[in-house]
């Protein structure tokens, strides 16, 4: 091997680890980013998709009132009382039963909220106001008008009421941002009372066992916890 | 008489499986209340003549920049019984003025709340004689656009959009306008505009 062939060679090399020198820290950073791109369209499609299903945590199961719409399309809410296995945390309580109420029922006549609405957020502040972050969905396929929207935010309130006790306001906002309106009618720059007089109608009677609706809705919530 | 026919330009409010959109219905609907309402001797001012879509502010300025205004905001629902109309006001806000002795802008509705209550069941009880099923007094909901609005102010919503024909609506337009010119003419003699010292106007942000 002649010298000037070793020359060559070294050259060769040296400018080889030269430019991997150079390369190596942009291949970093467009791997950094496309993984960082990649778990964030991931999460946003999980937090858009898929209602966060209430966890069974072993807790004992206790009986939820839920208001779900009267289905006679005269605005009213009535409570229906179903078995969860509810936390004694507020919030993890809070979050349990507003995706229960979110989950069903399916009957079209009876629900209050969109089907494809989403709890992306919530927590309790320590003077009793909570805030709950609801997926764009919520405002977007809920059908427009003041006594649709009042029936949502009425059904909201008054879950929480008599769920969570140390829930006193709530502040409604749709995909982390403050809005003037649910849908153009009902104003969510306010919180709403919780705890107290509600604006809507008052319940006309209590349901004890679960209409078929309700039960299928249950069944899911509880399947997907399972998973 | 502020008359405040709802939504407009890109916005169409509630759209029924039909093809009935709100903000055209609204225009016909604020016409017919517009003549019951002169017919009983108020001059009525519109927020909008045709498809625009002023802000909620803007909307609310026109009745705030009048004194002794009435403000009335005129909807379709895209829920309800159908044939029904309900009259809605402002829950309570808390009347709270800032160190200049101005009321603020999004807090407007408050030193009238009790004049919005009374225009509200007035109107509401003509309504109900007209339209079985609708309740009998005002209904209270925190609605934006009458949270802004210095005056006695209400807003009027008939069910639905969802109606197969839009002549069901057409044929309710003549009682609901009927109604409300009544409910107002009723109201008129009861209407002193609240006494606010140094506070001569709201103080828009």
């Amino acid at each position: 091997m002649n010298s000037s062939w070793r020359i060559w060679l070294f050259g060769g090399l040296l400018a080889a680890v030269i430019a991997a020198a150079l390369y190596f820290p942009a291949l970093r950073r467009q791997v950094y980013k496309a993984k960082t791109l990649t778990e964030k369209t991931a999460e946003q499609a999980r937090r858009e998709l898929l209602p966060v299903a209430p966890v069974d945590t072993g807790e004992p199961r206790v009986k939820a009132k839920m208001f779900w719409g009267s289905g006679e399309s005269d605005g009213t809410l009535v409570p229906v009382t179903i078995d969860l296995p509810l936390s004694s945390d507020p919030t993890l309580r809070a979050k349990q039963i507003l995706n229960t109420l979110l989950a069903g029922p399916v009957d079209p006549e009876v629900r209050t909220l969109p089907p494809d609405a989403a709890l992306l957020a919530f927590y309790i502040l320590p003077d009793g106001t909570a805030v709950a972050d609801f997926s764009e969905s919520l405002a977007n396929s809920i059908p427009s008008g003041i006594q649709s929207e009042q029936l949502a935010v009425d059904s909201i309130t008054r879950t929480l009421e008599a769920n969570v006790p140390q829930v006193k306001r709530l502040k409604i906002l749709i995909h982390g941002q403050e809005v003037d309106t649910l849908a153009g009618h009902l104003d969510l720059s306010q919180p709403f009372q919780v705890s107290g007089a509600p604006a809507g109608a008052p319940p006309r009677s209590s349901i004890s066992i679960l209409t078929a609706p309700v039960k299928k809705a249950y069944e899911r919530v509880k399947g997907a916890a399972k998973r | 008489m502020v008359l405040d026919p709802a939504h407009g330009g890109t916005d169409l409010g509630a759209r029924g499986t039909e093809g009935i959109r709100e903000s055209e219905v609204l225009m016909a609907f604020a016409a017919q209340v517009r003549r019951a309402l002169e017919a009983q001797g108020f001059q009525v001012l519109q927020t909008r003549e045709g498809n625009e879509n002023p802000s909620f502010d803007d909307r609310s300025a026109r009745a705030n920049a009048q004194r002794g205004a009435v403000f009335i905001t005129l909807h379709i629902a895209s829920t309800g019984l159908a044939g029904t109309v309900r009259t809605y006001v402002m829950p309570e806000i808390p009347v709270v003025r800032d160190p200049s002795g101005l009321i603020p802008w999004d807090q407007a509705q408050a030193p009238f709340q009790t004049l919005s209550h009374k225009l509200g069941d007035m109107v509401q009880a003509e309504l109900a004689k007209r339209f079985k099923g609708s309740p009998d007094t005002a209904q209270i909901a925190p609605i934006r656009q009458l949270r802004t609005t210095a005056a006695p102010a209400i807003a009027v919503e008939i069910s639905s959009v969802s109606v197969e024909d839009r002549a069901d609506l057409d044929r309710m337009v003549p009682g609901v306008a009927e109604a409300i010119a009544r409910g107002v003419a009723a109201f008129r003699p009861s209407y002193v505009v609240p006494v606010m010292p140094g506070t001569p106007m709201v103080a828009q942000p």
